[in-house]
């Protein structure tokens, strides 16, 4: 991370009349790497991914690309090639006039074009239907046209805007694997802007988290899945269950306090930034362990355990689910063998999966966004 | 069965009304085009080339001409709408452009007779700003006053329909061709053009329709030889009191729309196969 970035995001602000989308954004990216913008909906994740296209000016801050200041620059003197999310194929041109004409625009000569589309459509599986129309086309094959006619112009960076998100769901699994080994081949740059984290998480050499504006977090998938920097980055990778307690740092540890559903725990604080006062738990179903209520589970140092009922079952597969009620709140937990509904149960989360922040009122302090 | 009476019974009117008021009309009128005397013929037609056939060639030329010029207009027109950059430039002309479908046709006649003629307010104005001597002027009150009469009329209903089908394209087919680095003409001409083809061709066709249907901006801006269709008929009628002419002029430019209502036709086959 010490070589200088390729796209370099400084200090940039966009929105829409008076309205600001995002603000003060800063963001990396280095040559030949693989970036989703992963968020939901309204995040502002597609207006950053137009702005870096060039197709929305930011009221202030800077992009560059290989030190080269783009802001002010057309879509098409970036060096950049955008894939839509509705492919946007021009109907009434073939395949191979979809994908030539970037080429036709730069005045390249017809045997130029000819062979270029000929490699993009053998590149992408397209070969022998350089005469259709996309209407003729399956989902998955227009899809493949709109990456063709984006990389026959030999872009330094591919920007993707959900492009998966029209696909069939069994199609879009080969092709996000499809697009990944295409980028590593090519050694092309990549931003892709998705809202599905499993798709962030398969395609992507790192992860930037985006809510209301502004970047949550970033890292490995690793990382933004294990250590995950907020309540909502938390939320986002799928630890849904949540529960209040009160907490006490004490240097290195953390101590749950004892409550109606649980034993007073001690944690290791590793490395989190957290103060004493009440705290927001949260945890995946598939990251805890469910045990009888006479069963002895050896209980690992700084593990919490809760006790509650089972309020119900259901099987979505490979595993069961189940809904475990703790008073006022309930709670889903996994488990290989299913237990009674009404049954009291340990509920077992070891302390790696355990993700402890303040809880929001005591943040407020903190500047918001 | 009950039903079925229901159903006819709900349709009567409606048919009644066309062929009360459309069908039999025009039959009579397609019959009165052979009534020759007493007995039935071609005199009428043989009448119509004979005295009128300048007219007809007159007709199409100013018909076509100002159905190509409003084309080429309401192209312009739309695609800036489309694909203009200066937010107000786009807004003043969209406030701007529809004004003239609200003005009747005689009024545009109207207009337009004090402003080309010889003397009128154009000539008056380009004297006074020292462009043209008061010798040098000259009316535009034959063939071009039609054709700018036509134009100024006609195009904001096509651009209407045009920029209506460019509005509703999927953005992003634009922006994919901005992102290869296409100029807006280009945009224009090779990416907006081809998908809203369709559209253009209705308007166009209704456009040169109705201006094949206008008695108006002929009778008030050129009332001399050669003229349109449209006067010659009104005369037979007015002057002469000879229906069967007037029939036959009037079926003749029947064909000459109905032969540009078939191209219309071929070509939405061709598109739907």
């Amino acid at each position: 991370m010490t070589e200088p970035a390729f796209l370099k995001v400084e200090r940039m602000s966009v929105g829409y009349g008076s309205t600001t989308v995002l603000d003060n954004l800063d963001l990396d990216i280095h040559k030949g790497e693989f970036v989703a913008l992963l968020g939901s909906s309204g995040c502002g994740k597609t207006t950053l991914l137009r702005t870096i296209a060039g197709f929305s000016k930011p009221f202030n801050g800077s992009i560059q690309v290989a030190n080269r200041d783009v802001t002010q620059m057309p879509p098409d003197k970036r060096g950049m090639a955008l894939v839509f999310q509705s492919y946007a194929l021009w109907p009434h041109m073939t395949v191979a006039q979809n994908i030539g004409y970037g080429l036709k625009l730069q005045r390249r000569s017809k045997d130029v074009i000819e062979a270029r589309v000929n490699e993009m459509q053998n590149l992408l599986g397209l070969g022998g239907l350089g005469a259709r129309k996309p209407a003729q086309l399956s989902g998955g094959q227009r899809q493949r046209v709109a990456l063709g006619r984006a990389l026959a112009i030999d872009p330094e960076i591919l920007l993707l805007d959900e492009p998966l998100s029209n696909l069939d769901a069994r199609i879009r699994l080969t092709v996000r694997h499809e697009i990944r080994s295409l980028q590593k081949r090519l050694g092309i740059t990549a931003i892709h802007v998705t809202h599905d984290r499993e798709e962030a998480m398969v395609m992507a050499d790192r992860i930037v988290i985006m809510n209301a504006g502004r970047i949550e977090q970033q890292g490995t998938p690793e990382e933004v899945y294990n250590k995950p920097a907020s309540p909502f980055v938390a939320a986002f990778m799928g630890a849904e269950n949540l529960l209040s307690m009160q907490a006490r740092v004490n240097g290195e540890q953390i101590e749950l306090a004892e409550g109606a559903f649980n034993p007073q725990t001690i944690t290791a604080r590793s490395g989190r930034a957290l103060a004493s006062g009440p705290v927001q738990l949260r945890f995946r179903a598939e990251a805890a362990r469910l045990a009888g209520s006479r069963d002895t589970v050896s209980a690992e140092p700084g593990a919490l355990e809760l006790r509650g009922q089972v309020a119900s079952v259901s099987y979505p597969g490979g595993h069961w689910r189940h809904a475990v009620r703790l008073g006022n709140d309930e709670i889903l937990v996994d488990a290989d063998t299913a237990f009674a509904e009404g049954e009291t149960v340990k509920v077992h989360i070891p302390a790696q999966s355990l993700f402890i922040f303040n809880a929001p009122q005591l943040a407020a302090g903190a500047p918001a966004h | 069965m009950q039903k079925r009476l229901l159903a006819i019974l709900l349709v009567i009117p409606a048919l009644v009304m066309i062929v009360l008021f459309f069908i039999v009309p025009l039959g009579a009128s397609i019959v009165g085009a052979f009534v020759v005397g007493d007995s039935y013929g071609l005199g009428n037609f043989s009448k119509s080339f004979e005295l009128y056939s300048s007219d007809m060639i007159f007709t199409v030329l100013i018909v076509s001409l100002s159905t190509l010029l409003i084309g080429l207009f309401s192209i312009a027109i739309g695609g800036y709408l489309t694909l203009g950059e200066n937010p107000r430039a786009v807004a003043v002309l969209r406030w701007l452009y529809r004004w003239p479908m609200f003005i009747p046709f005689i009024v545009v006649g109207q207009v337009l007779r004090t402003f080309l003629a010889k003397n009128g307010l154009m000539n008056n104005i380009l004297v006074s700003l020292g462009v043209l001597t008061p010798l040098q002027t000259i009316g535009f009150l034959d063939w071009r006053g039609i054709v700018i009469a036509f134009v100024w009329k006609q195009t904001p209903f096509v651009t209407l329909l045009v920029a209506g089908a460019m509005a509703s394209l999927d953005r992003s087919t634009i922006e994919a061709a901005r992102n290869l680095g296409a100029s807006r003409l280009r945009i224009l001409i090779e990416i907006v053009l081809p998908q809203i083809t369709g559209t253009l061709l209705v308007g166009l066709i209704l456009s040169f329709v109705t201006m094949m249907s206008v008695l108006s901006v002929p009778l008030m801006i050129n009332a001399q030889s050669p003229t349109m269709l449209t006067a010659d008929i009104a005369f037979r009628i007015n002057a002469h009191g000879d229906y069967g002419v007037a029939n036959a002029l009037g079926m003749i430019s029947l064909l000459l729309t109905a032969g540009v209502a078939l191209i219309y036709l071929r070509q939405s086959v061709k598109e739907r196969s």
